[in-house]
């Protein structure tokens, strides 16, 4: 066996031997049960459940917070239990899985189609909207960002599958990078643990929110730079200084990468890689600095870099959704329904790829991480408020979410016709051409 | 130059098509069902991340070959 396989290998035991209770983009919630109730007495405010994992029939105390009448028999739901004066007492109680209408089906299916073009195109992305999109339909945050990963995972399978076939993956750098990956998840989820204990879910939401929109914003702002002077010069992908720099430090072990053309220290390939963890685990967005990463970096061209990261995803995915799947909140529903249109978007997205040049990925990647990043900026004003460091009006908190939420849906618009652009202009030219030789090789 | 016409792959379309199709609306129609042993967690677990790499390869494919029968390939000489 190779040696880079065996290390690899190795690595990965490592890692998941000594920290068993590390997950791939923040954990899943621990202090909750997934359950139904099956009858209310409202006069002595107890009720029967019956959770899914045992199915033994409990009865349980009502916090006075929570109107008897509001419980919904049958139904599944996650119910929290706080622990006051040595009684636990059903403390909140969210449906589980949303009712799905027409609207909300047509919804999820676009936002679907829209995000797999992005995902197959740049490597990543559509998670970014498809998570808050799902809350804002109904669904609970922990099944939104589980079904978002049960989804993520097979989608960037297939992107992958198809960027291989199209020779654009570099398969070991893939490998190597998530594997480091794994090793920066852990970090970041133990930062992201501390900061929640330290200053509680405000104080988590103001941190994950500042360091996502000043990365962002820097790397979408360098991304995007990039990308108009190449489009403008009309030159090809030209290897970045730093990469230069950083490729001639002769440091064993040195890995060479065959796809990418790259000959570079495994000290440089790591912290890439574990970066690109620390920030999946801590802002849920690792591919945006995983791209950038192998590019300015390590001196991948944008199109393998982007290819890759679909491998990256692959793994980091299939990890992440093992662990929710088995806290029990994956909605398989909105999961399928999702992947109808998502697995066609993403495939398009692919040979996409193949039609247009290295400057047109980053300005998509570009546009749509200064946007996600601004989207997420506007919100900084409510955490303040959550943590009263200000006092915020409610109205214009409410005002401050749609805008977020809704420049979100903007990015995802922005970068979906930037994208068909690009690839209608790339057919017809390539079918102008292949006329014109027809034409040239019957005279 | 000469251009080889290549049969757009019809059968095999229809077979994916009818099969991603019957998969969905069984899962659909048994929605009840599945969502009582889907959300057990634990050894559970298996049954969504197995449902969602069974619906990528039928699904997928399906897909794939639906893009080619509309005349959406990837572009020629390609190997960046």
């Amino acid at each position: 066996m190779k040696k880079w396989i065996v290390v690899l290998l190795a690595a990965l035991f490592i890692t998941l031997v000594f920290a068993p209770a590390a997950f791939a983009e923040s954990a899943p919630p621990a202090d909750f049960k997934i359950g139904s109730f099956t009858q209310v007495d409202a006069a002595s405010h107890t009720a029967t459940f019956v959770p899914s994992e045992t199915g033994e029939l409990t009865t349980v105390t009502i916090d006075e917070s929570i109107k008897p009448e509001d419980i919904k028999l049958d139904d599944k739901a996650m119910v929290s239990f706080s622990n006051t004066e040595g009684s636990e007492a059903v403390s909140e109680i969210t449906p589980m899985f949303l009712g799905l209408t027409r609207d909300k089906l047509i919804a999820l299916l676009i936002v679907g189609l829209i995000g797999g073009l992005l995902s197959g195109f740049i490597g990543s992305g559509g998670a970014f909207v498809l998570t808050p999109a799902m809350m804002s339909l109904g669904a609970p945050g922990a099944v939104a960002v589980a079904s978002n990963m049960c989804h993520k995972f097979p989608k960037a399978m297939v992107g992958a599958y198809k960027r291989f076939r199209y020779g654009q993956v570099d398969v070991k750098l893939g490998l190597v990078l998530a594997v480091s990956s794994i090793v920066g998840v852990q970090v970041g989820f133990q930062i992201q643990k501390w900061i929640l204990d330290s200053w509680g879910s405000a104080g988590s939401d103001l941190y994950v929110s500042f360091v996502f929109v000043i990365i962002l914003l820097v790397v979408g702002l360098i991304v995007f730079r990039d990308a108009l002077t190449m489009s403008k010069g009309d030159e090809e992908a030209k290897t970045p200084k730093l990469a230069l720099r950083l490729q001639k430090i002769q440091l064993p072990p040195m890995i060479h990468f065959k796809k990418a053309d790259v000959v570079i220290s495994a000290w440089v390939t790591f912290p890439v890689g574990f970066f690109t963890g620390l920030l999946a685990a801590t802002i849920a967005v690792g591919g945006f600095v995983g791209v950038p990463g192998m590019v300015y970096v390590i001196g991948a061209t944008a199109m393998v870099a982007s290819a890759t990261e679909l491998l990256i995803a692959f793994v980091m995915g299939m990890w992440g959704s093992v662990q929710w799947a088995m806290a029990g909140l994956v909605d398989v529903r909105l999961v399928l329904i999702i992947l109808a249109t998502s697995l066609v978007g993403v495939q398009l997205g692919a040979l996409g790829t193949t039609y247009v040049r290295d400057h047109t990925i980053k300005l998509v990647m570009g546009t749509v991480m200064i946007i996600v990043a601004v989207s997420r900026g506007v919100k900084i004003p409510v955490y303040l408020d959550h943590l009263g460091i200000i006092s915020l009006d409610k109205s214009l908190a409410g005002t401050l979410d749609a805008i977020s939420f809704w420049s979100l849906i903007a990015a995802l618009l922005v970068a979906g016709g930037i994208i068909s652009a690009a690839m209608i202009k790339g057919i017809v030219r390539s079918r102008i051409e292949e006329k014109e030789a027809a034409v040239a090789g019957r005279v | 130059m000469s251009k080889t016409v290549k049969k757009k792959p019809y059968l095999r379309a229809l077979l994916l098509g009818v099969i991603s199709a019957a998969s969905y609306a069984y899962l659909f129609t048994h929605v009840n069902l599945v969502m009582e042993y889907f959300v057990k967690g634990g050894w559970y677990a298996a049954l969504p991340i197995l449902t969602a790499l069974y619906f990528s390869i039928v699904h997928g494919s399906f897909a794939s070959t639906m893009l080619s029968i509309l005349g959406l390939q990837a572009a020629r000489g390609t190997g960046h």
